[in-house]
């Protein structure tokens, strides 16, 4: 079944680009790799007049380090992400993360920036990148800014670009030294699905074992990727113990907002996110994981 | 829109519309008919084609987005008349029955040995974790990729 015609524009600098987003006649719409968008496009629920392709913008795609930063741009591909040795070794939690994405040749396509602006809940690299406090650089006909990317997801499918903006890159400041961390997916049906829930988690111990700092990203479990700061405030100053730690997969739980999906209900979801907070948890704390 | 590429070893240059996907220029352009549309959302697998070595979804990627870059499909793995190995172990090994999700399976195999000779099961589990079948179970499929790679004892 062909896609609903529409007019390609593939422009080759950053200022085209912005240029052919911003007449008013008709709908554009973006394109990266086409993976989520294509579907959309294809099932009716968006009819674009025109699509505007980034792939002949190279600087969107380069994956490097910039002093302890890491510079993700917007076109950077998941299965590069998973496998670029910058990532492995600075950002372990990214590249497990963004390994977890659907299937080799969705990873292959898919595009940080497109999963980023996609904004679907049960998104496997928002947790991590919630975790990492990353930042999502934005460009626009008046100039750029930054929005952190606890503030970048608005909605349930909506994030705080502008009409007329594009993500130009994503910011990961340095993984904090002596961490661990680690993102667990779990998925009800098959392997290759969404996350029913998705936790990432971030955990740096001091010197006598107290984790004086933690970070939990959740996914699939909010109209929206998203931190659990009661689960983290149960957790920080403590040398935690098993019933500490099922206290703070608790409050986890409580503080979601799931949806029922055919997936599984909100009270399963509920359910999965005690057991998978919980699990992941425990493994950071017996160093089954590390950074 | 004019575009060049090159197509299973061959230099190819067609037109195209702007909206159509590697899918609608294979077998509607090209007419090339072994790349199979299952469900056109990404998820059956049997679109599968290499792009640059690399497996992509035919459904999903643009056309325009292959410009300038070596697709392979189910025909280019033939040479010289002589079947690919992937290809006579799932024929010998009954690891293909109605046929639909083979050129898929082919290719994303062909992808995972071109990069891990040696795989475990494991690996070529996860390899075709996206290529469905709803006829064969998968076992001879497995059993067929991990017989034809060129690293197997
Ligand atoms: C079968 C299947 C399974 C999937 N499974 C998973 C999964 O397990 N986990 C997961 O996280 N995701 C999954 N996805 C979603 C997958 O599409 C995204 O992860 C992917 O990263 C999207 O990137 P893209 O480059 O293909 O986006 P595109 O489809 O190109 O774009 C997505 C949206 O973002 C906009 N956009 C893209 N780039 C920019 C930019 N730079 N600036 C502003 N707007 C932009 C587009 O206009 C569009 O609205 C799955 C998708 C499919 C088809
Ligand atoms: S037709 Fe492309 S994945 Fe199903
Ligand atoms: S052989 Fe029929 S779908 Fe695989």
């Amino acid at each position: 079944m062909r896609l609903y015609p529409f007019d390609l524009v593939e422009p080759d600098t950053l200022p085209a680009a912005l240029d052919a987003l911003s007449p008013l006649d008709g709908e554009a719409r973006l394109v990266a790799g086409g993976t989520a968008l294509v579907p959309m496009i294809r099932l009716g629920l968006v009819k674009p007049d025109r699509v505007i392709s980034l792939h002949r913008l190279p600087e969107l795609a380069e994956v490097r380090r910039d002093g302890g930063t890491l510079q993700l741009g917007a076109m950077a591909r998941l299965a590069d992400i998973d496998t670029a040795p910058t990532v492995r070794e600075g950002w372990p939690l990214l590249a497990e993360a963004a390994r977890r994405v659907a299937t080799p040749a969705i990873r292959v396509s898919g595009t940080i920036g497109g999963n980023l602006c996609y904004a679907e809940a049960a998104s496997d690299p928002a947790p991590a990148l919630l975790c990492l406090e990353a930042e999502v650089r934005v460009a626009g006909a008046a100039g750029g800014r930054t929005v952190p990317v606890v503030d970048f997801f608005r909605g349930f499918y909506e994030t705080a670009l502008a009409p007329g903006e594009i993500v130009t890159a994503i910011r990961v400041p340095a993984t904090p030294a002596g961490a661990r961390s680690g993102y667990v997916k779990f998925t009800s049906r098959s392997a290759e699905d969404r996350p029913l829930v998705g936790v990432a988690a971030l955990v740096v111990r001091d010197s006598s074992g107290r984790w004086d700092d933690v970070r939990i990203g959740l996914g699939g479990v909010a109209p929206t990727p998203i931190r659990a700061p009661r689960a983290e405030a149960v957790l920080r100053g403590e040398a935690p113990g098993d019933a500490t730690l099922r206290a703070a997969a608790e409050a986890a739980a409580r503080e979601a907002e799931p949806l029922s999906d055919l997936m599984g209900s909100a009270d399963y979801r509920r359910e999965m996110i005690r057991v998978w907070v919980r699990r992941l948890l425990t493994s950071l704390r017996d160093g089954a994981r590390s950074a | 829109m004019k575009l060049e590429l090159t197509l299973n070893g061959r230099p190819c240059v067609t037109e195209a519309p702007g909206h159509w996907t590697v899918l609608d220029l294979l077998r509607d352009g090209l007419n090339l008919m072994g790349t199979k549309y299952g469900c056109g959302e990404g998820v059956c697998g049997t679109c599968t084609v290499l792009a640059d070595g690399r497996p992509i979804r035919a459904c999903l990627v643009l056309a325009a987005h292959v410009r300038g870059r070596a697709l392979v499909t189910v025909e280019g793995l033939e040479r010289d008349g002589r079947l690919d190995p992937l290809q006579t172990s799932f024929a010998e090994r009954g690891a293909a029955q109605c046929g639909f999700c083979t050129p898929g399976m082919l290719l994303a195999a062909k992808a995972l040995l071109a990069q891990n000779p040696a795989p475990t099961v494991d690996d070529v589990r996860e390899a075709l974790a996206g290529n469905l079948c709803r006829c064969t179970g998968y076992t001879k499929i497995v059993d067929a990729v991990l017989a034809a790679a060129p690293g197997a004892r």
